[in-house]
């Protein structure tokens, strides 16, 4: 693995492509069906022969006015719209939203209310993980990983299905707490899958991991400098295979995490195979929390006690979380009453994939379906 | 304070930029800071300059002109700002999408919401909406709706007032209907 100033300098000699004249262009859309765009996202490539001159994304298949529903529900009507923006990883979504009227009005969270949320929380960041692996594999034509990752997803999928309610969608947090306790058979399901997985992360390693295809296709391929980075306001996995270690759960530490010890993973030189092994072992950091968190489990309410129509006070106020895409703020300006006036959605993926058109000029279109794949764009929320 | 937040706080008055340092367990971020549209690109340059990252940029339909919200905030330590910057008379302000290219889309898209023109902005093409509803700014308030600005700002309130207003009416409702679900 080269340093990132040898791979800029790979990644420079594919821009003479662009010298050529303009008449030797044609234009190319991919998608809004691709299946390697997920979800309904068209990128208008300028093309010349295999070469991308210039990629255009264009958005708003999906779109929803998320905002606009936002100022016209209470918290508690606005709680599923909240799970349906990142369907892959809907329970940071959750904790975003009940996070800001619970700074807000200040209200108490019992302490295992806490630690249930980061419990499942970190469940559904390895499920979104899990999800990514797959498809990411899947769209550079490896087909067998995502039968394994989607066994192993299944195994999350239903100890979060007996506590939620939902396996995609979930919508089990509510300001004061979560909807509904757990189990010992949750805590035993739980244990048993952190074995597992411990003993699957060998055969993720043997498929993919050291697989040499898989490796060619994404080293040196889609690389993002640190600067570029905070150019965009790239976050999350993208943001720390470039080598920043820029995670809310550690900068601004909110519900219980400072409690529990885990590692930042960072890459060294930022390209598409770093954020693999980024997100590879940010489920072992997921995994450790959530151990730490069983052991830990204190007993106790898991519903604090809140208005049913909630008064707000005026202001905004602003919520931060590590969602499995990055970091996802909730804005909300209120003007009192128990609707907000204004409701901003920042989502990671938005900033993520407003870096593709820097990002791939002069690059291949095969390398392109390994680039995006690397950023694990999760198109609903782009939308909203 | 982080001496990197100081350095930063001190770069913003020499610009002669207006700091107010904020409680951050009740609103979120460190600082904020209300500014003119004039002197947006300045603080932009600012914030580059000091490693800060953009968040988001947003709109906020308020009277007497809308206001657009800048978040930024860092990679390396807890220092998050709301910039607050009501638009120019004829409803326009400057573009910092050349200073923070992700500031780009974020732009086009509180045009779609807002109407709002980002002046020398070099795609200002819808990006959320669709062309034809290029004039739809669904978030732009109805009259009876729209507030003023001084009413959607943070009023200091002591805890014990705000846990007043949340508890007292509902206070015994609760418990009824529990009752009578039992």
């Amino acid at each position: 693995m080269g340093n990132l100033a040898e791979n800029n300098a790979l990644h420079a000699d594919l821009e003479p492509a662009t010298d050529i004249p303009n008449d030797n262009h044609y234009f190319l859309n991919m998608g809004p069906q691709h299946p390697s765009t997920h979800g309904v996202l068209r990128v208008l490539l300028e093309m010349d022969g295999e070469y991308i001159v210039e990629a255009q994304p264009v958005l708003g298949y999906g779109h929803r006015m998320q905002e606009k529903m936002g100022e016209h529900k209470n918290w508690m009507a606005f709680m599923p719209n909240t799970g349906r923006m990142d369907y892959a990883a809907a329970l940071q979504y959750n904790h975003g939203y009940v996070g800001l009227y619970e700074r807000l009005c200040q209200i108490e969270v019992p302490t295992r209310a806490e630690y249930i949320r980061v419990i499942t929380s970190e469940l559904n960041r390895i499920v979104s993980h899990h999800l990514w692996i797959g498809a990411m594999l899947l769209d550079m034509g490896a087909f067998t990983p995502i039968l394994y990752t989607f066994d192993d997803r299944e195994q999350v999928l239903d100890i979060l299905e007996d506590v939620t309610g939902s396996r995609l969608t979930y919508c089990y947090f509510r300001v004061g707490g979560v909807c509904k306790d757990i189990d010992d058979k949750f805590v035993e399901k739980t244990r048993a899958f952190i074995k597992r997985q411990r003993e699957r992360f060998d055969i993720y390693n043997k498929l993919v991991t050291g697989n040499i295809i898989f490796i060619k296709r994404t080293e040196g391929v889609g690389i993002i400098s640190p600067d570029m980075a905070r150019r965009y306001g790239v976050t999350g996995p993208v943001l720390r295979g470039s080598g920043i270690a820029y995670d809310v759960r550690k900068n601004e530490p909110y519900s219980v995490y400072p409690n529990f010890d885990f590692e930042i993973p960072v890459g060294a030189n930022g390209d598409s195979y770093d954020r693999y092994l980024v997100r590879l072992e940010e489920i072992e950091q997921s995994l450790r929390i959530i151990e730490q968190a069983l052991d830990q489990l204190p007993d106790g309410p898991f519903l604090g006690k809140v208005p049913k129509k909630m008064k707000m006070p005026t202001g905004d106020c602003s919520f931060a979380v590590e969602a499995a895409r990055g970091e996802l703020t909730y804005y909300m300006v209120s003007g009192g009453g128990d609707v907000p006036y204004r409701l901003k959605i920042r989502v990671p993926s938005y900033s993520n994939l407003s870096i593709l058109q820097e990002l791939c000029r002069g690059m291949l279109l095969s390398d392109l379906v390994a680039a995006m794949g690397s950023m694990d764009l999760v198109i609903p929320e782009i939308d909203r | 304070m982080h001496p990197a937040t100081e350095k930063l706080v001190s770069a913003l008055t020499e610009l002669s930029i207006p700091v107010e340092a904020c409680n951050f367990e009740e609103r979120g971020y460190h600082f904020e800071i209300d500014l003119e549209a004039d002197k947006l690109r300045s603080l932009a340059e600012c914030m580059l300059a000091q490693e800060m990252f953009l968040v988001f940029v947003g709109g906020l339909h308020v009277k007497p002109a809308i206001e657009i919200v800048y978040q930024f905030a860092s990679f390396e330590r807890a220092c998050r700002l709301v910039v607050r910057v009501p638009v120019k008379a004829d409803n326009t302000i400057p573009t910092i999408s050349d200073i923070y290219q992700g500031a780009n889309w974020h732009e086009r898209e509180t045009r779609d919401f807002y109407g709002v023109i980002f002046t020398s902005h070099p795609n200002l093409v819808p990006l959320i909406l669709a062309e034809e509803d290029v004039d739809l700014k669904p978030l732009l308030k109805k009259d009876e709706d729209l507030k003023e600005s001084a009413a959607v700002r943070w009023a200091p309130h002591p805890k014990s007032t705000s846990s007043l207003t949340l508890t007292a009416p509902v206070e015994e409702k609760p418990e009824a209907e529990k009752a009578e679900q039992g």
